[in-house]
C-alpha cells in the first residue's frame, strides 16, 4: 500500500466531488450581460453573419466536433425553433472561427449567446442548459408557444 | 483531421468504461504499480487509435453487460468519447512513466488527475477531455482559411 497513493486518491475524490458540485451549479445557467467584461460581443457575432433584427430572440451556439452535449443542445434548440416563430437559431463551428472565439472569451462548448431584436446581449451560458430552463428562457423572450 | 461519418455508441458503454477506468486507476494509486498504469494507458491507446469498437472496456460492455440491460435507448457520437481516450492516454502515459522512471510523485499526481477525469465522467457524464478541446485549440495560432 502506497501512502502517497492513498493521499492522492483521497485528494482526487474530493476534487471530483467539488468539480461535480460546481458543474451542477453552473452548467447551462444564463449569466446576464452586466457580468460581461468582453467589449462589443454583438459586433463580433454580427461579423459571423448573425442578424438579431430578424427575430425576437436569437440564440447563437458555439460547438466543436468533440462535444457530446453540443449535439443534444443543438437538437433541443432546433426543436424549439420549430415551435417558436420568434426564435432564430445560429450554429457556429468554434474551430473554424477561432478569432471570434478568442474575442468573445468562449472557453467551453457549448457556449450560447442570447440576443434580442435590438442586438442587445441578454446573456450567455456555458455547458448544456437543462431542457426546462432553456425552454423558459426562450419563452420569456419570444412569448408563449402558439 | 478526418471524421468518420457519425458513428454512434450506446451512451451507457462509455459510462461503464469510465467506472472500470476509475477502479483501475484507484488500484494504480494504492499499489503504485507502474505496469498497471501502462496497461491502462494501452487500453486508452486502443480506444483512441482503433476506435471504440476495439476498446477493451467497450468490448467488455458489449459482450457481458449490454445483453443484460436491454436495448440502448440513447446513443451518442463516437468522436468526443474517442478524443477523451487520447486525453486519458496522455495522463496515464505520464503516470506510467513517472512510476517506472523513478518519479513516483509525478506518477501519482498524473494518475490522480486521470482519476478525477474518469470519475467525473462516470458519475456525472461530464467529459473533461471534450471540454478542454477548444481550450487547446484556442491557444494555438489561428488557421488561415
Amino acid at each position: 500500500m502506497s501512502g502517497t497513493g492513498l493521499l492522492v486518491l483521497a485528494a482526487a475524490l474530493v476534487l471530483t466531488a467539488v468539480a461535480a458540485w460546481w458543474l451542477r451549479a453552473r452548467d447551462g445557467r444564463v449569466r446576464t450581460a452586466e457580468e460581461e467584461t468582453v467589449g462589443g460581443p454583438t459586433a463580433v457575432l454580427e461579423g459571423l453573419g448573425v442578424r438579431p433584427g430578424d427575430a425576437d430572440l436569437t440564440v447563437v451556439q458555439f460547438s466543436t466536433a468533440f462535444c457530446g452535449p453540443c449535439r443534444t443542445t443543438r437538437a433541443r434548440l432546433q426543436h424549439l425553433q420549430g415551435t417558436r416563430p420568434g426564435l432564430a437559431y445560429v450554429h457556429v463551428d468554434a474551430e473554424s472561427h477561432l478569432d471570434a472565439v478568442r474575442e468573445l472569451g468562449v472557453r467551453r462548448t457549448p457556449t450560447l449567446f442570447y440576443l434580442d431584436r435590438q442586438g442587445r446581449l441578454l446573456g450567455r451560458s456555458s455547458g448544456a442548459p437543462r431542457p426546462e430552463e432553456l425552454t423558459a428562457v426562450v419563452d420569456a423572450h419570444t412569448g408563449a408557444p402558439s | 483531421m478526418t471524421h468518420s461519418p457519425a458513428r454512434t455508441v450506446d451512451v451507457r458503454g462509455p459510462r461503464f468504461a469510465a467506472w472500470v477506468t476509475s477502479a483501475v486507476l484507484a488500484v494504480v494509486l494504492l499499489t503504485a504499480s507502474g505496469w498497471l498504469a501502462v496497461a491502462q494507458a494501452a487500453v486508452f491507446a486502443v480506444g483512441a487509435a482503433a476506435g471504440l469498437r476495439y476498446a477493451p472496456y467497450a468490448v467488455l460492455y458489449r459482450t457481458l453487460v449490454a445483453p443484460r440491460l436491454g436495448p440502448a435507448r440513447e446513443r451518442e457520437p463516437e468522436a468526443p468519447v474517442r478524443f477523451a481516450q487520447l486525453v486519458g492516454l496522455v495522463f496515464a502515459g505520464v503516470g506510467a512513466a513517472g512510476y517506472l522512471l523513478g518519479a513516483p510523485l509525478l506518477g501519482a499526481v498524473a494518475t490522480g488527475l486521470a482519476l478525477v477525469a474518469a470519475l467525473l465522467n462516470a458519475a456525472t457524464g461530464f467529459c473533461l477531455g471534450c471540454e478542454l478541446y477548444l481550450t487547446v485549440r484556442r491557444a494555438r495560432p489561428a488557421r488561415t482559411a
